[in-house]
């Protein structure tokens, strides 16, 4: 049993979900494409950070010939990688279908330079485990796994998503200097600095010298100022000021508070079990403004949210 | 949306959410100019009016208000199967004819309840510090509810939330704004925005923006039903055969987290990304120093060698 209608087809797929949804979580970040055909490693895109661009150009370039050679793959994404400033996190993450590698030299030092120069390197299998995939995972630190089935192949493909855990010595801490363009209104007309021409309506303009780009997050073209728009920042706040954990509420509490227990969920008036009712389920209460919830909410909430709906309906007296 | 239209494709839940925050309604009728700008009693029957056109416009929409005061937030009137907020029976139909349970009624009664729970709420404080309104508590109470819609059973109305927002933004907000947007765009549920003060927000534009909903402001406010009705009445379904108001230019600027002011330009902490709007020792979000001084910065001239 094999991946249908073939494999090239299926893994293009998963990369293109890969491409949308790493961009969904990691909007600053940058990806870059390189293929590996007839044993020689070439460059499919720049590392850059729109995805529409990577879709486009994957989608017209598939086609598979020849050996794989995981060296040649190495040393050129060492080459893109190296120009990555150092609060930047350097990751390589290779789909591997061949069951063996055709070198033209030492692929262990290749590993041994990734590892010198904090580039971690991942592996999803397609075909079989192999050994020196094996290696390379292990020495930098990445995750390497076989795929079962296509079903199997999106999960591990989606499963480095999601950023790394970053130890706490090798996290550098750096202020770096952003811009935060406006975004033109539908008539404007300018010549834009990415593909200089002229362009109608939309577009940014770089707070420092006014030139204007396309689309965000981007570096100005003329001044190198790094311009980003506020909600590819805030995406990662609720890290920041998580929501606390719900506290269950037993049915039979007595509430010694100021007013009696609620009927209704606070979030999306759902009815909350009470002592002789019908309803079942659970109440749970926030800690810090002592609202009701249910559990859906509870779930929402915590997972997709980040708010607590009595903690935002709540001001505090300005003292 | 379904490519093939199906039965369910116009129906709509929408939610309302309706600044009731005195301080900006009242200073609004002290400033006002004349006949080209409507007060809180002839504004509440625009928006009831409209708020009747969308349950009569299908008989499966939903309708539900959201009352956005200074000191909370609440349900006023939800239509999910006949049951009303405040009591959990259900009216025999003779009784639903009756004009004290028409959905404007329940609308006032709510709104009369919730204004005097604000009081009662101020008195208790004994400050009287002027406040903004809590639009992040009513777009999570929202978005709660479009959740607890969308988990019963198919097919589901499509659901929108339509905000109308007098008070200026509130820097202290932000953060919760943005995670309520968030939440919404994955749900896919628009946000539309209807200004009813004198000033743009920029949240509420990044919001229109984000989540694929209209932002207006109606440039003459004693006509609002005919803007509510050509603009916010239509389904989702049918937008895409309509030419709507085209956002007029939307402010990505940030808020510093020092002072809470707007910047153009700012300093990012790598590790947390919390902005900055001047050059500190630590960052006061993550704790992480910054002890390499210029490294970082991109300029173009010669850098000196920092001193460690």
């Amino acid at each position: 049993m094999d991946f249908r209608p073939s494999r090239l087809a299926v893994v293009a797929n998963c990369v293109e979900a890969f491409i949308r949804e790493f961009f969904d979580q990691n909007p600053l970040s940058h990806l870059g494409i390189i293929t590996i055909r007839n044993g020689i490693a070439s460059r499919l895109t720049d590392l850059s950070g729109s995805p529409e661009a990577h879709i486009k150009v994957l989608r017209g370039n598939l086609e598979c010939a020849g050996d794989a050679s995981i060296q040649n793959a190495l040393d050129l994404s060492r080459s893109f990688l190296c120009q990555v400033p150092t609060y930047g996190h350097r990751e390589v993450m290779l789909i591997f279908s061949a069951l063996g590698t055709c070198d033209p030299g030492d692929v262990l030092e290749s590993v041994r330079n990734c590892k010198e120069e904090n580039i971690r390197c991942s592996v999803v299998g397609v075909a079989a485990e192999i050994y020196i995939c094996k290696l390379l995972c292990e020495k930098t630190g990445g995750i390497y796994s076989v795929a079962m089935n296509e079903a199997h192949l999106k999960e591990l493909v989606l499963e480095h998503v999601a950023p790394p855990p970053a130890l706490a010595e090798a996290a550098v801490a750096s202020l770096v200097k952003m811009g935060f363009p406006q975004r033109g209104a539908e008539g404007t007309i300018a010549l834009c600095a990415c593909h200089r021409e002229v362009k109608i309506g939309g577009g940014y303009t770089c707070p420092r010298c006014k030139a204007r780009v396309c689309e965000l997050p981007t570096e100005c073209f003329i001044c190198g100022l790094t311009l980003v728009s506020s909600p590819h920042l805030a995406r990662s706040y609720h890290h920041l000021f998580p929501v606390p954990v719900f506290e269950e509420v037993p049915l039979d509490a007595k509430f010694s508070g100021i007013q009696e227990l609620s009927k209704v969920c606070y979030g999306c008036q759902q009815l909350l079990p009470l002592a002789g009712s019908k309803v079942t389920g659970v109440r749970l209460v926030c800690p810090r403004c002592n609202k009701h919830f249910c559990f859906d909410c509870d779930v929402y909430i915590h997972e997709s949210l980040h708010n607590c709906p009595g903690c935002e309906s709540f001001c505090e007296p300005q003292t | 949306m379904a490519s093939t239209p199906t039965p369910a494709d116009d129906v709509s839940l929408v939610i309302v959410v309706v600044d009731v925050n005195p301080y900006f309604w009242v200073e609004k009728a002290n400033a006002s100019t004349g006949t080209s700008d409507i007060d809180f009693e002839q504004f509440l029957q625009h928006v009831l009016a409209f708020m009747n056109a969308i349950l009569l416009l299908n008989h499966m929409n939903y309708l539900a208000v959201i009352a956005t005061g200074s000191d909370s937030c609440s349900f006023l009137y939800e239509s999910l199967a006949g049951e009303s907020v405040s009591d959990g029976e259900g009216k025999p139909p003779s009784k639903r004819m009756n004009k004290h349970h028409t959905p404007s009624a329940k609308i006032v009664r709510g709104l009369k309840d919730f204004v005097s729970k604000e009081l009662a709420f101020k008195t208790e404080r004994k400050d009287n510090g002027k406040r903004y309104s809590l639009l992040s508590g009513s777009l999570s109470m929202a978005l709660c509810y479009v959740q607890r819609i969308l988990r019963q059973d198919p097919p589901h109305p499509h659901p929108r939330i339509l905000c109308f927002q007098g008070s200026p933004d509130a820097s202290q907000q932000y953060i919760a704004v943005m995670n309520a947007i968030f939440s919404a765009q994955r749900l896919m549920v628009p946000i539309d925005s209807c200004m009813v003060g004198s000033q743009h927000s920029a949240f509420l534009q990044q919001a229109a923006h984000i989540t694929g909903g209209i932002y207006m402001k109606p440039p003459h406010p004693e006509g609002l039903f005919e803007y509510l009705m050509m603009v916010f009445a239509t389904d989702l379904h049918s937008r895409r055969f309509l030419q709507l108001p085209r956002p007029t230019g939307v402010d990505f600027r940030a808020s510093c987290f020092c002072h809470k002011k707007t910047i153009d330009t700012g300093f990012v902490c790598s590790v947390c990304l919390s902005i900055f709007c001047k050059h500190h020792k630590e960052c006061s979000t993550c704790g992480a120093s910054f002890s390499q001084n210029k490294s970082s910065f991109v300029t173009g001239q010669k850098r000196k060698l920092s001193t460690n």
